[in-house]
């Protein structure tokens, strides 16, 4: 039996608060997600350069990245990391730990991606006269980004949830550990957390939407 | 024939006044089973022995209780930020969980009178030699998550606008951070400091000073509208006191030295 009075008031006297942890969260996703895309790109440059050392790097950070949960990701950049005397703050253990997964699962997006993009294409760039680094950067670059560009989608609504992950090493800032800390106040765990999940709703549906429009418009034929 | 109507009369106010009046109290001596939410990762209030049982001070306070109410005792582990979920979604009836009782949420739950004090302590890591509490002033520090000493310390770094906060979710994590030095002190019961410096698990830790708080009053919870039930326990609480169960469950979990005194000079409740 679910046995709970529901009263909002108190709950919605923190609104604001929230509101400015719900800027925080889409700070640390958006950049998590460029770092994420940087990484990724270079990770995927790394596969295709041929050698072996890099390519067992960008091997090792996917295989990593996407099957190991991202909850230990972001504790190991805190504690593992501060086992070995580097010291990063909550804010930063977050980002990165959130970045290092991101890269992950984007550079397996791009590697499908890829494999979408006939040989033949970059064959003709070179036969153009392009070097093999300018066939990749002005013909297949652009291709796989357009092609991966939903599933990046996805990744940056996921990073906006996983920065809830962020409570684990010790996060206060964002919108996850703004209403946990409201919560330890005043222990209306059910109101909270119910307008906690409605903007995190509303925020993903945000970048959902914005990204269909933005796709709309930048690849149209 | 009179015997009769009486005793029908008898069993039909029963059955409509049965259920219409059974608070949760009833409910909790009808069913048998006293469900106590405990924090396992708060020694010596409530930790895991060597089997993976439960035992600690609030897990013989809950069986106490279940004695008292003639039923058996069920230990629900949860961490300090589930008590009030587990409270509300009944899974479980109570919580000893050693939770301060603040105005803020007593707005929300019922608490009884307070069942054990706590003095705070403030622990620091060598490398940051911290000598007196006025010494995290500026310094990086952290605390348990949803805790009464967690609160009082953001509230500090806010005041002093220099410095930063840190919550982390468990009691280990805090000594874990502590140990490598990524936190330059934290605030915790004197009771959980003690035991975690003594377990030395954490390398490199030790208690500076006292917290200057007042002392950190926990008291059991239920749901607020439970009045029998919180009736019942504060009876309870002030029934361990009065026949020395209190200072026996001190002596065995914490140690020598005298309990806190549970009452407040010059005012009632």
């Amino acid at each position: 039996m679910f046995n709970y009075n529901f009263r909002w008031n108190q709950a919605f006297n923190s609104l604001p608060q929230m509101l400015e942890g719900a800027l925080v969260t889409i700070e640390i996703a958006v950049l998590s997600m460029m770092i994420g895309i940087t990484v990724a790109i270079t990770l995927t440059v790394f596969r295709l350069s041929g050698n072996r050392f890099l390519s067992a790097i960008a091997t090792t950070w996917v295989e990593i990245a996407r099957n190991t949960p991202a909850l230990f990701q972001i504790y190991m950049v805190h504690f593992g990391l501060g086992g070995f005397g580097i010291h990063l703050s909550p804010y930063m253990s977050l980002l990165i730990g959130i970045a290092f997964n991101n890269a992950g699962y984007l550079a397996e997006n791009f590697r499908g991606a890829l494999k979408a993009i006939p040989d033949t294409q970059t064959r003709a760039a070179r036969s153009l006269g392009m070097s093999s680094g300018q066939a990749f950067t002005n013909v297949v670059m652009p291709q796989m980004l357009r092609i991966a560009f939903l599933p990046m989608t996805n990744q940056m609504v996921w990073a906006i949830l996983m920065t809830s992950l962020g409570a684990v090493v010790a996060m206060n800032t964002d919108l996850y550990g703004v209403t946990s800390e409201l919560n330890a106040r005043s222990f209306r765990t059910f109101e909270l957390f119910a307008i906690a999940a409605v903007i995190f709703y509303l925020l993903t549906k945000a970048i959902t939407l914005s990204a269909r429009l933005l796709a709309a418009r930048l690849f149209r034929y | 024939m009179k015997t009769g109507i009486l005793a029908f009369g008898l069993s039909a106010a029963t059955v409509m006044a049965g259920p219409a009046l059974a608070d949760k109290l009833d409910d909790i001596i009808a069913s048998g089973k006293l469900r106590c939410a405990v924090v396992l990762d708060f020694p010596p209030m409530g930790s895991r022995d060597a089997d993976n049982n439960p035992v600690g001070f609030d897990v013989d306070y809950c069986n106490d209780l279940a004695a008292a109410l003639g039923v058996t005792a069920e230990i629900v582990e949860t961490t300090f930020p589930e008590r009030i979920p587990a409270l509300m979604s009944g899974n479980v009836d109570v919580a000893v969980a050693s939770t301060s009782d603040t105005l803020e949420r007593a707005k929300t739950v019922g608490f009884s009178i307070p069942y054990y004090a706590f003095e705070n302590a403030v622990v620091t890591s060598e490398k940051a030699g911290l000598t007196g509490w006025e010494d995290m002033k500026g310094k990086t520090v952290g605390a348990t998550a949803g805790t009464y000493e967690a609160i009082w310390l953001e509230g500090k770094v806010k005041e002093w606008g220099e410095g930063e906060f840190r919550p982390y979710q468990n009691q280990a994590d805090v000594f874990l951070a502590l140990s490598q030095g990524q936190l330059d002190a934290t605030v915790s019961t004197m009771e959980v400091a003690e035991a975690n410096v003594k377990s030395g698990n954490f390398p490199g830790i030790s208690i500076a000073d006292k917290a200057p708080m007042v002392p950190d009053y926990v008291a059991l919870i239920t749901l607020r509208e439970e009045y029998g039930l919180i009736n019942y326990m504060d009876l309870f609480i002030n029934q361990q006191v009065r026949t020395g169960r209190y200072a026996e469950l001190y002596k065995k979990w914490v140690g020598d030295g005298e309990p806190a005194n549970l009452s407040i000079p010059g005012v009632y409740r």
